[in-house]
């Protein structure tokens, strides 16, 4: 019998009776053997399936189980299959929507940059036509023999209101100068106006201020060609009494007298006589060209350079 | 753990590995794969402890592996391992947690990859660590996306055992 003044901490600190040591209950103590053997056997028996079906994966007692094994479960499969077809389709539907957005969009994105790679195929394919019958012209006999092609691509078309000008990659450092003639494949272009090192403007023949020495191939009457209405040229200053035809061959005229030498040397196609044309108060016939060179679609020229830095055009 | 218990118990997970091997196996979703069988195991050892985490996870393990015609004993190993670890969570600090389910789930999923990584390690087969960490956050995030219906419906089949029937270690003072 505790004393009344005892208080609860002494009862318990300052007894001398020693505590049991505490003893799991049987039952629980129990279930816990249980459980830890189940797991044990259970991990045993799926290592011991593993082992075996490790060392003979295609043969043996716990193949063949297992083959009957997926065969009892396989109309099961089949079943789940069956109902879950119709989900399936549905996710597969909108899967294959939102796959088809985005493919879309990349398909669209590359429809863009073949188009644009066309475009430049293109243009790559119509440049190499120009410039193989650009070869073709300063290799054949048209081709002034005292002088050098120098091949150059137009950078750019200046031309407006104010003038028929283009820029070509072409300037001192490859022997253009000033007044130096340049040629298409197909006939004369114009002649180096401003020169640079590396670039040079030409003024085409429909320029204004254009003119260049010219006559007809056929009848060689002479005149001066000069920028006309709508893209043509004009051969001026052709009398009265001279014969011009329709459809003859205008060429450059080159040098007549050593002592005023052309800037154009001999023989170079301008264009072809269109219409012929007089009036009664004219002194000169009225004689249409249409150039040969398309002026509005250049992409490579040739600056005509004399091979002989004395030669004279 | 009635024979009913057991029965349903035994059902579910039955329908759920072949939902696995026939379905959800097939779901791609950034590279994951929902595993519903490891939910449903989840609910069931949850709700009815060790002992039956690592059975229902062992013959769960067994379905799949006779029915994808794999390594017999390779997936009934690892849920075995699952199931009774998550068993005994649910017996003693998980009881009465509403978290518990999602957090269970989402630490086995990524145990359950990692061990059947080493398995597979272990076997000389083929152990891609790259692609199972790869497909480790979209099927955790799939899982647990899972675990709420699953849950809710195991729970609905197996009821809640009062925590008396749980078999606990814990041992008190006294």
């Amino acid at each position: 019998m505790a004393p009344p003044n005892r208080s609860a901490r002494v009862a318990v600190l300052g007894s001398s009776l020693q505590r049991s040591k505490p003893q799991p209950h049987p039952s629980r103590a129990r279930s816990a053997v249980v459980r830890r053997s189940v797991l044990a056997v259970l991990v045993l028996v799926a290592l011991g399936l593993l082992t075996i079906s490790f060392r003979s994966p295609t043969s043996g007692v716990l193949h063949d189980a297992q083959s009957y094994g997926a065969s009892a479960l396989r109309p099961f499969q089949v079943a789940a299959v069956r109902v879950a077809r119709p989900f399936r389709d549905a996710y597969n539907y909108f899967d294959s929507l939102a796959r088809a957005k985005s493919q879309n969009e990349k398909l669209r994105q590359m429809v863009r940059d073949y188009r644009a790679q066309a475009l430049l195929n293109a243009a790559a394919v119509q440049q190499n036509n120009e410039l193989q019958r650009l070869l073709r012209f300063e290799t054949g006999p048209r081709y002034p023999q005292d002088f050098r092609p120098v091949n150059a691509a137009v950078l750019a078309f200046p031309s407006g209101a104010f003038g028929q000008q283009i820029v070509i990659d072409a300037g001192t450092s490859s022997g253009v100068h000033l007044n130096t003639p340049v040629v298409s494949a197909d006939g004369l272009v114009g002649k180096v106006t401003q020169v640079g090192r590396s670039t040079s403007v030409v003024t085409l023949l429909t320029d204004p201020d254009s003119a260049v020495p010219a006559r007809d191939l056929k009848t060689r009457v002479s005149g001066l060609i000069r920028h006309g209405q709508n893209g043509t040229l004009i051969l001026d200053r052709v009398p009265k009494d001279q014969v011009v035809d329709k459809g003859d061959w205008i060429i450059t005229r080159g040098t007549v007298d050593r002592r005023y030498p052309d800037e154009y040397p001999y023989g170079i196609p301008i264009g072809r006589v269109v219409a012929v044309g007089t009036s009664d108060i004219a002194s000169f016939l009225t004689v249409q060209v249409q150039p040969l060179a398309n002026i509005d679609s250049l992409d490579a020229v040739a600056a005509l350079v004399p091979k002989h830095p004395r030669a004279k055009p | 753990m009635s024979i009913a218990d057991g029965l349903k118990a035994a059902a579910l997970l039955f329908v759920a590995a072949i939902a696995q091997v026939s379905i959800f196996s097939q779901v791609h979703v950034f590279g994951g794969v929902p595993q519903v069988l490891l939910v449903t195991l989840v609910g069931v050892a949850l709700l009815r402890g060790t002992i039956v985490g690592a059975v229902a996870g062992f013959f769960a393990g067994l379905v799949i592996d006779t029915a994808t015609l794999g390594q017999l004993g390779l997936t009934s190993l690892v849920l075995t391992v699952a199931g009774y670890w998550i068993g005994r969570y649910g017996e003693t600090t998980g009881r009465d947690r509403r978290h518990a389910p999602f957090l269970s789930v989402a630490v086995v999923t990524i145990l359950y990859a990692f061990g059947a990584l080493l398995v597979h390690f272990m076997l000389g087969e083929r152990a891609p660590g790259g692609a199972v960490l790869e497909s480790l956050v979209p099927t955790t995030v799939m899982n647990l996306v899972l675990t709420a219906p699953v849950y809710a419906l195991v729970r609905l089949l197996l009821r809640p055992l009062e925590r008396a029937d749980f078999a606990t270690e814990v041992q008190l003072l006294g």
